[in-house]
């Protein structure tokens, strides 16, 4: 008797967590804990001066913890591990450069975005204008990305060299054994950023595919995602936007891109 | 016929089963120079190692311990990435643009960059184990036999030809083999600088299939048909004396 009340007691109490909402449990801890790049410039990185997390990503963050008036706390993160730590309930939120995809959209739900992106070029000045110029060169990627891909099924006269990672096939184009990198747009102008001898090179001026990053959210909380979504476009609205845009890539940063998407346009 | 769930779903493409075709073909050219400059490198590295001058000795080694004692992805960084980017600009640009270099009436087209630091790379390191081996190889030869020869009235050279040389390759054969498809297995790692080989054209398969483990295994097929065929080839090769028994 003792046992199946004790037995009856665990089930309600399982149920009643298994109800519970996400955004309450947030509220009642008092912190919202946000996964986020540390080593990804300008997203998130750990900054040197304030030995913080910062980036564009964690002031977005910011904007929703104190939207829902509760404290911010960062887990740091790589993409690896992005999807993990929400779906194991270790962050409740993930704003990580986080780019949607059908495939991700099983495991987790994804606000609007406030953030777009495509693949892109770096090549040396004056030698890439326009995606058809990219006929017979060799062009530099990252091995197993999508650009690769994209390069190689819609340009099949473009010779791709893959490297490991974007700053190997950065320096492969130094050496001038290839003759432009692809890469994710905003990658490139945070890789053109720190290099020594970036007035040689340029972002080629076109976009070959349009991607969106939005912030990931637990599957199934659509109070949580509803507060996340008018946090976004609040931002919009009241220019705070462009303000955190315009501090990470507007004309006088160090890798300046032009803003071309505003969170609410279609994705 | 529709495959085992196991194996995933759908079989390899034609034309992706022509990419690993060609990065095959590509590891087996590559393994077959690096083979030939090795050898070269390696007999002149040994004979560099026997030398009376204590310079020349000392070159020698240490060559062959910065190549034996240090890895062969660092050093093929080394020669892509860092060599490359010390020379001229000019002359960086030259090496990367493509020419066409005529050879005694034949037309050959220039080598990508990443080839050429490949051969170099997988040429001095395969080298410096190569050269060590003949050394060890020359050493076993019991030094009572170059005595007896000498005293017979041969010259050295000939000491080395006739009586060392036969029986050192006697005992050198079967590690060198070994060495040999040693270098088959480590032109896998030029991937890493965009050479297209057989890892790296099995890399492409899977990365724009997904299909993991149809791309590997073909992989691992190719390879092991590259280097049972070495090693079939290997062992018909017999130096003078024959094998020992």
């Amino acid at each position: 008797m003792k046992l199946k009340l004790t037995l009856a007691l665990l089930l309600a109490a399982t149920s009643t967590s298994a109800l519970a909402d996400r955004l309450d449990d947030i509220k009642k801890a008092g912190v919202l804990r946000v996964a986020a790049f540390d080593s990804n410039p300008p997203f998130g990185f750990l900054d040197a001066q304030s030995r913080q997390i910062s980036g564009l990503d964690v002031d977005v963050a910011r904007h929703i913890a104190g939207k829902i008036g509760v404290k911010l706390e960062l887990v740091p993160t790589n993409p690896a591990n992005r999807i993990p730590l929400l779906v194991s309930g270790k962050a409740d939120l993930i704003a990580a450069n986080f780019t949607v995809t059908p495939d991700r959209a099983k495991q987790v739900d994804f606000s609007l975005p406030y953030f777009a992106s495509g693949q892109q070029f770096i090549s040396r000045k004056g030698t890439l204008a326009t995606p058809a110029q990219l006929a017979g060169l060799r062009v530099g990627a990252d091995k197993g990305t999508t650009q690769e891909i994209t390069l190689r099924e819609k340009y099949p006269a473009t010779k791709v060299v893959s490297y490991d990672d974007t700053p190997l096939a950065f320096a492969a184009l130094r050496n001038g054994n290839v003759t432009a990198i692809t890469q994710d747009g905003s990658k490139l102008a945070a890789l053109l950023a720190n290099a020594p001898d970036k007035d040689k090179y340029e972002i080629a001026p076109f976009t070959l595919t349009r991607e969106f990053q939005a912030i990931g959210l637990p599957k199934g909380e659509a109070r949580l995602v509803k507060v996340v979504n008018e946090v976004l476009l609040g931002l919009e609205k009241n220019g705070e936007a462009k303000k955190i845009y315009d501090h990470w890539f507007g004309p006088g940063t160090k890798a300046p891109l032009p803003r071309d998407f505003r969170i609410g346009d279609k994705a | 016929m529709t495959p085992p769930a196991w194996l995933g779903y759908g079989w390899l493409e034609p034309h992706f089963i022509g990419w690993m075709l060609q990065g095959a073909a590509l590891t087996a050219w590559l393994a077959l120079l690096v083979c030939m400059l090795a050898t070269l490198l390696g007999v002149l590295l040994a004979a560099g190692h026997e030398q009376r001058w204590r310079s020349v000795r000392l070159a020698v080694r240490t060559l062959l311990s910065l190549h034996r004692n240090t890895p062969l992805m660092v050093q093929l960084l080394l020669w892509y990435f860092g060599v490359a980017g010390l020379l001229p600009e000019a002359a960086m640009l030259w090496l990367n643009a493509p020419h066409e270099v005529t050879l005694a009436g034949w037309t050959l087209a220039w080598p990508s960059f990443e080839f050429v630091a490949a051969l170099v790379a997988l040429s001095l390191y395969s080298a410096a184990f190569v050269a060590e081996e003949i050394r060890a190889g020359i050493r076993s030869v019991a030094l009572g036999q170059r005595a007896a020869a000498l005293a017979l009235g041969m010259t050295p050279r000939q000491v080395f030809l006739h009586i060392v040389l036969p029986q050192a390759l006697r005992v050198v054969r079967r590690p060198l083999l070994g060495q040999y498809l040693g270098v088959i297995k480590n032109t896998s790692l030029t991937m890493a600088i965009g050479v297209a080989e057989l890892s790296y054209s099995s890399r492409q398969v899977e990365s724009e299939t997904l299909l993991t483990f149809q791309a590997f295994a073909v992989a691992t097929l190719l390879y092991l048909l590259l280097v049972l065929g070495a090693q079939l080839a290997g062992g018909r090769v017999r130096p003078t004396l024959g094998e020992g028994r």
